[in-house]
């Protein structure tokens, strides 16, 4: 058989389960909510390079509208209200939604990767490496990461938004590795890891053909809970003033508000953000639960047939 | 297999091996069972060993010793001339490459995201054999000669879409890709259907001719063994109770052990008198002294005295037949066993 | 008569089309006699047992034909009624049914609770009583009636669910694959038994396996199952020594016997039909040895050898002669 056909119909495989996957979750209601919420979302921070080029009193950050100098409601200049410097909240708002992609998609994307490989080391190599590694991902969890991220950055001044994203996923891995690891454990039992080990193949292969491809739907499940942490976490660190002032998120929009005391004052700032805040971490949340849902009938799938 | 009789190709010698039970919360267990109580065994070059026992005799743990997914406590293997418990890298990279092992149970031991041509080459590809169009060539062969052909229908499933009978071919040709010279096959069909079953025996013998290799073949089946095999071992709770060639096993078997489990075997069709020999006792003895012979709770013709306080040891009995037993009954049960009479693996 | 199935079809409803599990099962079991069905996974025999109970999943359905149990179709009765019967007349051993005692309750207790659940009329000591001759019946010693499961072996736990299974006296026991998973003589012991307690009570037993050497001794009729369909039927006897469907023929061939002579074993080549589309003439005929041109087109009939033993194929009498000399 030529290669060319074996590449063939290999992707065709994947894009098979693909498809069948998108067939349970086209089922779910909250994981189609989730879906075009998210959208939606994407659709706002790609949007967000339009304001800025149209005219620079639209950039999020330092364009300020030469009329203004204060807070002002929705108008047709600026749809949703200006803050209290004359800048366009709603370019503001489409800026932060970048910013919430970014963080939240990067930090969980490093968390999940350090905890992936954290689990399957702890679960495969077993004996003291999974203690050590176990315990300290014990001691980990019980640290709550707001507090150490608001030490570091009384400690370090103000912390750049690649440095909390940072701390985030250095912080937020434990769970994911507590749950690969089990899975490693039981994987490893599998006669089929032993027929791998009989075949000759090193741990590494073993860890990287045999786990890997087992786990990875695991972790990409959790990757979208994650998400939904990283999100949070930055915006209440941004609303507790210990945000990145170079960037313009959504609770460094709520931080404003508040430090300007336009709590009360101004619906049209403060309700924006949150509501967004809101609806980015439940559409997230709801993804993720659409694809639990997507890979719970594949292993029911495997135990029928055994 | 005289021919190599001086010269065994695999030889066991004294093997042990005990496990611990798992310490329970409240502090019982922790227990050390046996699993295997000084085992020693020799399989000849080109032939196919059966080793007969019920699940818990042990019979799984020899097979795991020998391709070094666990080691033994004492007593050493030896493949070759050469002591395999204590092999490390390369040169267990080399032994891996002669001795592979089929699993029972082919839902559990094929990778569910690797495909069919996948799981296959694998073995060439961690030994680095060929260039990838020599892979396939071989993994055509290898798949053809499990009985999965045309190949080009089946390298590109995954193991969900195949029946059981299928998985179980194509974890035979995983083993035998590397042309093996040792192979342990670990009772193979008893997750198959009866009806495959043949399938999978006629392939395991085809495949010793064709590799011109060995084989240990697991199995709980007397009849299975006999159908299979030249030799035959059976183990019972760790210790090996019989040896000698299949048909002598089974035309003459003389541990009341082995007598039991004939006794047992299914079987149908036009067996006119049936052959019984009733050496197991039906309600087991209860308090036994750990230095007794294993079988002796469960043996009719058992000896009160002797049996209860010490552990027969193997003796030849008739040339090259073994027998665990202090007062071995001679005398065969009447009956047919012509070739009408089927019986069950 | 105590059952009497007649034309019974089940399919599924399946991402694939509509799956047609079992089609066209007639047979007939006497008050105190069994029959095996005996097939490969596959061939509809759980499914059978399954509808006779009223068990089947929610994608299944019988689609045709009638079974009579005591002169009442189980088919046409309500759940209400359906419940009645199970486990009060009708009861099932399931594939690994030894999984399904609890864990966290003593072994008796749990029996105790079945036989009361059923009849509530009786009080708990009656029950208890029950119990103990249940156990003894069933050969589990009465200081292990107060175990845990767990503290019971494989072989044990089935005897439990053999006592279970005979709490209410029912009048039939669809024993679906009851001794996979046993050992040998575990195994062996089992089937004695429960053919001396079908003596003993009367019971008329519906053995389902993959195996026919497991069923032939404890069955006095044999059915043998392939694609959906029975294509063999009779006596015991008539069955295994004068097979007449070539796909019993095929499946005793691959069984091996202890004679001094090696015979070959012949396993039966290729696979079973898809049963969403299945082939409109008899579906054994691409892995048969005799089939002809007619096979291929339509479906076969009845052949009656005896007035107990009958055949799902057209070819079965014409080489009779030929194939007694072979065996």
């Amino acid at each position: 058989m030529e290669l060319a056909t074996k590449k063939i119909v290999l992707r065709y495989h994947w894009v098979f389960r693909i498809r069948e996957g998108w067939g349970i979750f086209h089922q779910s209601l909250l994981g189609k909510i989730g879906l075009v919420l998210l959208l939606l979302f994407a659709l706002m921070a790609l949007c967000s390079y339009i304001p800025p080029r149209l005219d620079p009193m639209y950039d999020p950050m330092t364009g300020v509208d030469p009329k203004i100098s204060h807070s002002t409601g929705p108008s047709m200049r600026h749809w949703l209200g200006t803050d209290f410097m004359g800048r366009d909240i709603l370019s503001q708002l489409l800026a932060g939604a970048r910013i919430a992609f970014m963080v939240g998609v990067s930090a969980a994307f490093m968390s999940i990767f350090l905890g992936t490989a954290i689990g399957m080391i702890a679960g495969y190599v077993g004996r003291i490496m999974d203690t050590l590694l176990m315990r300290l991902a014990d001691m980990i969890m019980v640290m709550p990461t707001l507090l150490v991220v608001l030490i570091l950055s009384s400690l370090f001044g103000q912390l750049n938004i690649w440095t909390i994203v940072l701390i985030i996923a250095l912080f937020r891995w434990p769970g994911v590795s507590r749950v690969i690891r089990s899975q490693t454990l039981s994987l490893k039992q599998r006669p089929f890891i032993e027929a791998a080990r009989v075949a000759g193949a090193s741990h590494l292969r073993i860890i990287f053909r045999h786990i890997m491809p087992n786990v990875l739907p695991l972790s990409f499940l959790y990757m979208t809970f994650r998400v939904t942490s990283a999100i949070i976490i930055e915006a209440a660190l941004a609303f507790l003033g210990f945000g990145d002032p170079g960037t313009v998120s959504w609770g460094m929009m709520l931080q404003w508000v508040w430090k300007t005391g336009h709590m009360f004052k101004a619906p049209y700032w403060l309700l924006p953000p949150g509501i967004c805040i809101s609806l980015i971490t439940l559409s997230f949340y709801m993804l993720g639960r659409a694809m639990d849902e997507v890979l719970d009938p594949r292993l029911r799938r495997e135990q029928e047939a055994g | 297999m005289a021919e190599g009789r001086h010269n065994p190709l695999l030889e066991l010698r004294d093997i042990r091996k005990t496990y611990r039970t798992r310490r329970s919360l409240f502090g019982s267990g922790g227990r050390e069972v046996v699993a295997l109580n000084s085992v020693s065994l020799e399989i000849y070059h080109g032939e196919i060993f059966g080793l007969v026992g019920e699940s818990g005799s042990g019979k799984t743990t020899v097979g795991r010793l020998i391709v070094r997914l666990e080691d033994p406590e004492q007593g050493s293997i030896r493949l070759e001339g050469v002591e395999v418990t204590k092999l490390r890298g390369k040169a267990l990279r080399d032994f891996r490459r002669k001795v592979q092992m089929i699993f029972q149970d082919p839902y559990q031991s094929l990778n569910p995201q690797l495909s069919v041509f996948d799981t296959v080459s694998e073995p060439l590809t961690v030994h680095r054999i060929g260039n990838s169009s020599q892979r396939e060539e071989q993994v055509r062969k290898a798949l053809t000669a499990a009985g999965l052909s045309p190949p080009e229908d089946y390298v590109f499933r995954y193991p969900h879409q195949l029946s059981g009978g299928q998985r179980q071919r194509v974890a035979i040709a995983r083993a035998m890709v590397l042309k093996p010279s040792f192979i342990v096959a670990d009772e193979p069909t008893s997750m198959l259907d009866a009806s495959i079953s043949a399938q999978i025996f006629n392939i395991l013998i085809e495949m010793r001719e064709k590799l011109d290799a060995t084989l240990l073949f697991i199995t709980h089946s007397l009849a299975a063994a006999r159908y299979l095999c030249d030799r035959i071992a059976v183990i019972y709770k760790g210790n090996l109770m019989e040896i000698g060639s299949a048909d002598e096993i089974i035309q003459n078997p003389i541990h009341p052990y082995t007598r039991a489990l004939l006794d047992a075997l299914p079987r149908f069709g036009d067996c006119g008198e049936m052959k019984y020999y009733g050496t197991l006792l039906g309600r087991e003895r209860e308090y036994v002294e750990p230095s007794a012979c294993p079988f002796f709770p469960r043996c009719r013709p058992a000896d009160e005295t002797k049996c209860s306080r010490d552990k027969p040891l193997l003796k030849e009995i008739f040339p090259s037949h073994f027998v665990a037993c202090f007062e071995p009954d001679l005398k065969q049960a009447e009956g047919s066993g012509g070739d009408t009479c089927f019986y069950g693996t | 008569m105590l059952l009497e199935v007649e034309n019974l079809s089940v399919g599924y409803q399946t991402k694939k089309g509509f799956l047609k599990a079992v089609e066209e099962v007639s047979f007939t079991l006497e008050k105190g006699k069994s029959l095996g069905l005996v097939g490969e996974s596959g061939c509809g025999k759980t499914t059978i047992g399954m509808a006779l109970m009223g068990l089947l999943p929610p994608n299944g359905a019988v689609t045709g034909g009638r079974v009579m149990f005591e002169g009442h179709d189980l088919l046409k009765m309500s759940e209400r009624e359906l419940r009645g019967i199970r486990w009060r007349k009708i009861a099932m051993i399931f594939q690994a049914a030894m999984n399904a005692l609890n864990p966290v309750h003593r072994v008796d207790d749990q029996i105790a609770e079945a036989i009361l659940t059923h009849n509530p009329q009786i009080s708990k000591e009656e029950a208890v009583k029950q119990v103990e001759e249940l156990f003894e019946l069933v050969g589990i010693p009465k200081t292990r009636m107060r175990d845990y499961p767990h503290q019971y072996s494989g072989g044990m736990k089935q005897r439990a669910i053999i006592a279970m299974a005979l709490a209410c006296r029912p009048k039939l026991i669809i024993a679906d694959e009851p001794t996979t998973a046993l050992d040998v003589i575990v195994q062996h012991q089992i089937l004695q038994e429960t053919k001396n307690l079908q003596k003993e009570f009367n019971i008329s037993i519906i053995f389902i396996s993959h195996d026919i050497s497991i069923v032939a001794d404890v069955c006095h009729h044999i059915g043998i199952m392939y694609a959906g369909q029975l294509v063999e039927y009779g006596r015991r006897e008539e069955v295994f020594n004068n097979p007449m469907h070539y796909y019993t023929k095929a499946l005793l061939s691959s069984y091996p016997t202890l004679s001094r002579e090696k015979k070959q074993l012949l396993p039966i080549p290729g696979d079973a039909p898809n049963l969403v589309e299945p082939p409109p003439g008899c579906r054994f005929c691409d892995r048969c040895s005799a089939s002809g041109a007619t096979c291929k087109t339509g479906p076969p009939e009845w052949v009656e050898i005896t007035p107990t033993h009958r055949a799902l194929c057209d070819r079965c009498l014409e080489d009779c002669g030929e194939r007694k000399h072979k065996s």
